[in-house]
């Protein structure tokens, strides 16, 4: 590095190294290193004569400095707002996304089980909606373009559809570590949109806006909506399912354990699937392979909202009425019978003002009525502190835990979501709320204990969506600038 | 003489000055010292005491000159001022939470016994009370709210479009950037976040096991406050003026600092993608003491003083008891023991009331 640095210094020439080499060098280092002193001693003689004084600079002068400084620009005055996609909890099966969590790309890092705080996931285009299933996950985007949907987790049973593997072209993978795409059957991949995913223990619903809904995954219990064949074997399977045998738009779907809820835009509920706690609410507690029209007390009633996650569903109509069928082992419908389960849908006559959104968890359930406050009931664990685990009455947590103070009276809940036994709330400002029982992390408060009351999740942007797994989640957030 | 030593022993208590800024708070609290003493040694008598002497004198006798004693009345050298000096030299008077060079506002001071009122406002956390206003963009300003919360609340001015070294605007200039995609909402956005993720931080140094149902209701109720030392926690921040590039924040806080506060003006501007410096920061509010209470310039007189000691003194005392029976109340939580009935927490709010009455007259 010394060599050619100074004129005077002398050049390594073409001459062949040999052991004279070695001294050569020390003593080329030698004479470099005192050409190198005496240049920097004739160097400094040189600047002092040029180098002036520092003087304190008059306000004058500090001014006129200042004013001539540069404007940095970092951005621009119509700048939108990004759209991120943040994700937690369990990452062995995959479902987060991050393949660097289960196969990690550099040796510094460690393979991760639990990611216990929000987690960016860089995804391709802006999505729209997420739903997380039991171990796997579903992103969708309202692009037109071919690749419209991605899924990452579990693939046992082709809930993802089917990901070709690129060791052996004749299988499929059974973990996706990334949002791989996932090929639907489209008639116009051009045109259609997808409106909404929904994922369930091991199979996933897709709403399109044109072409009806599309269902994949296990259908021993008929959840997918097509005959059950004896013996099929699901994983590696190629099959995706059309549904489009409804009277009018689909406008709502919801996967439950084992079964499929569909909302039309009539506001007729249909469903199928597993029946055995009543959750298809058909009047019997059989399978059923095709979707049917709903009746009970949701006849006529025009539905605007259908929760469920586990075993219990709850519909909300345009009228704030709630109705409630399926699991009751966890008192989710003792208010009304003493059965424990009900296979036709109720109506729940609770005094709490009209509903405005509902979410079904595994044990428990969650409403949040017009003035945005928060009712649980059920079991487990509700957000009132440890000593109110089951109750079969709603019971109101408080708004204060939702952020509501003096600084910001107009706090207000607008969107619950459960788990299987969390639950997340939205309030106005875009905050995220978790509270439930934190199965490997998937509350994403940072620590691994159950959270008995709301608890904020920072995350780095407004929450606009949020999606409940088991033990992971995903959210959908826009950054603040 | 008299009457400058009743008024020196009836000197006791806390009062509030206001500190302008561009001068440090400890020659805030010699000048008030410098003052009262001189005012105190002027209500001195200038009297000096006369003597008894008998000197000896020569008066005209029957045999001449004769040495004989006359009764002579002289001052008293030893008890003139002049050799004695000033009765008073020096008065205890101590700072309560300082303010830097640069801030001003409301300074709490303590004189004679009351400096042991000052280390229990320095431990005192109080109960909070609620009222309200809607913050209104544009030329429109609010009122800040003076909430009686914890610890103490300032209004903070700040400038977007600049960095400097020491976040204010007489630093040396670091950056300049653009600031004109700044809008209220959000800077409303960022507030909100700050307030967040502070009121967070706020449960997790509260050293309270999450699990108990104790949790849960002072989490409810707003009550889990840091008893031990904490890093600075911001318990409430709103905008009460926001006219871009001038902004104005109001800010509670507890165990903060001026430059922690200029801090966060610098971050605000960082998170809204742009710089901002501090240009003012003025403590409204320290505990008991809010604007109001504050003495400017030109009332720095003994009356004036004396005054103020008398109007926050039951202030003070009911304030400081019940936020010491609140300390008790927590301590009790913290060794696991059950929670204090509300009927217990009125008791001992009633032996306050009564035990002041009595106070009041030992004490005057």
């Amino acid at each position: 590095m010394l060599f050619g640095f100074f004129p005077g210094a002398p050049k390594f020439g073409h001459g062949p190294f040999k052991s004279q080499a070695s001294r050569d060098l020390a003593g080329l280092e030698r004479g470099c290193r005192k050409a190198l002193a005496s240049a920097v001693m004739a160097a400094a003689r040189l600047s002092r004569g040029f180098a002036k004084v520092a003087k304190t600079r008059s306000s004058r002068e500090v001014k006129e400095a200042e004013d001539s400084a540069p404007v940095f620009q970092y951005v621009g005055e119509r700048s939108k707002r990004k759209d991120r996609v943040f994700v937690w909890g369990f990452c062995h099966a995959g479902a987060l996304g991050i393949p660097s969590f289960v196969k990690p790309d550099a040796s510094w890092k460690k393979r991760r089980r639990i990611q216990p705080t929000p987690y960016r996931l860089d995804t391709a285009e802006k999505i729209s909606s997420a739903a997380c299933g039991y171990g796997f996950t579903l992103i969708s985007s309202k692009t037109t373009d071919i690749t419209k949907v991605w899924g990452m987790g579990l693939n046992k049973d082709s809930q993802l559809g089917f990901q070709r593997s690129r060791k052996d072209q004749t299988k499929g993978y059974e973990y996706v570590l990334e949002p791989s795409p996932i090929p639907l059957p489209l008639d116009t991949p051009q045109e259609t949109r997808i409106l909404q995913v929904s994922c369930g223990r091991a199979h996933s619903l897709i709403l399109t806006d044109k072409e009806g809904v599309f269902s994949m995954g296990n259908n021993s219990y008929g959840q997918c909506g097509r005959k059950v064949t004896e013996g099929e074997i699901y994983s590696e399977s190629h099959l995706i399912h059309r549904l489009q045998k409804f009277k009018g738009r689909v406008a709502q779907i919801v996967c439950g354990q084992d079964h499929s809820l569909f909302r039309t835009e009539r506001g007729e509920v249909y469903s199928c699937g597993w029946g055995a706690d009543g959750q298809t609410g058909l009047g019997h507690y059989n399978i059923t392979s095709v979707p049917t029209k709903l009746g009970g007390d949701i006849a006529g009633v025009n539905i605007v909202h259908v929760a469920t996650y586990g075993d219990s569903c709850l519909a909300v109509s345009d009228e704030g009425d709630l109705f409630g069928w399926g699991n009751s082992e966890y008192l989710q419908l003792a208010s009304i019978t003493e059965t424990t389960q009900v296979n036709v849908p109720r109506h729940l006559p609770f005094k709490i003002g009209k509903i405005k959104d509902a979410a079904c968890g595994g044990t428990g359930n969650a409403v949040v009525n017009e003035e945005g406050n928060v009712f649980v009931w059920g079991y487990g664990i509700l957000g009132k502190g440890p000593n109110l685990m089951e109750t079969a009455t709603p019971e109101m947590i408080p708004p204060t835990l939702f952020g509501l103070s003096d600084f910001s009276p107009d706090t207000r809940v607008s969107r619950i979501c459960c788990g299987l036994s969390q639950f997340a709330a939205l309030n106005n400002r875009g905050e995220l709320f978790m509270w439930g029982k934190n199965i490997r992390g998937s509350l994403g408060i940072g620590r691994m204990e159950d959270q008995y009351f709301p608890w904020r999740v920072t995350i780095p942007g407004e929450v606009v969506d949020v999606a409940c797994g088991v033990d992971h989640m995903v959210t959908l957030v826009k950054s603040f600038i | 003489m008299a009457a400058g030593r009743a008024a020196r022993t009836r000197l006791n208590g806390l009062f509030a000055v206001y500190k302008p800024p561009g001068v440090a708070s400890i020659r805030v609290r010699d000048t008030l010292e410098t003052l009262l003493l001189k005012e105190l040694n002027s209500l001195e008598q200038p009297t000096v005491p006369q003597q008894v002497r008998f000197l000896p004198t020569t008066v005209e006798g029957n045999a001449g000159k004769e040495l004989t004693l006359t009764v002579t009345q002289l001052p008293v050298l030893a008890a003139h001022p002049l050799v004695k000096g000033p009765e008073f030299t020096h008065l205890k008077i101590g700072a309560g939470h300082r303010l830097d060079t640069k801030s001003s506002g409301v300074f709490v001071l303590g004189v004679g016994h009351g400096n042991k009122l000052l280390t229990d406002m320095y431990n005192a956390h109080l109960t909070r009370v609620c009222s309200g206003t809607e913050p209104v963009w544009g030329l429109l300003c609010v009122t800040p709210i003076l909430t009686r919360n914890q610890g103490q609340a300032y209004t903070v001015r700040g400038l977007f479009g600049k960095a400097t070294d020491d976040f204010s605007d007489t630093g040396r200039l670091i950056e300049k950037t653009t600031f004109d995609h700044i809008t209220g909402d959000k800077l409303e956005r960022i507030l909100a976040v700050i307030q967040g993720t502070n009121h967070k931080a706020l449960l997790m140094y509260s050293n309270i096991d999450l699990k108990t149902q104790e949790a849960y209701e002072l989490a409810v109720e707003g009550l889990i406050r840091p008893m031990e030392k904490t890093p600075p926690l911001i318990t409430a921040i709103r905008c009460l003026q926001f006219a871009p590039p001038e902004f104005q924040l109001e800010i509670q806080c507890v165990h903060e600092t001026q430059q922690y506060l200029r801090k966060i003006v610098h971050e605000i501007g960082l998170e809204l993608k742009s710089t901002a410096v501090c240009t003012q920061v003025r403590r409204i509010r320290d505990g008991f003491f809010t604007l109001d209470n504050a003495l400017p310039r030109t009332h720095w007189n003994l009356q004036n003083i004396r005054n103020s000691i008398k109007d926050s003194k039951i202030k003070v005392k009911v304030g400081l008891q019940r936020s010491l029976s609140h300390q008790a109340r927590s301590g009790k939580r913290h060794t696991d023991m059950d929670q204090v009935a509300e009927s217990e927490l009125h008791s001992t709010e009633g032996t306050s009331a009564s035990d002041l009455t009595q106070n009041e007259i030992t004490t005057c």
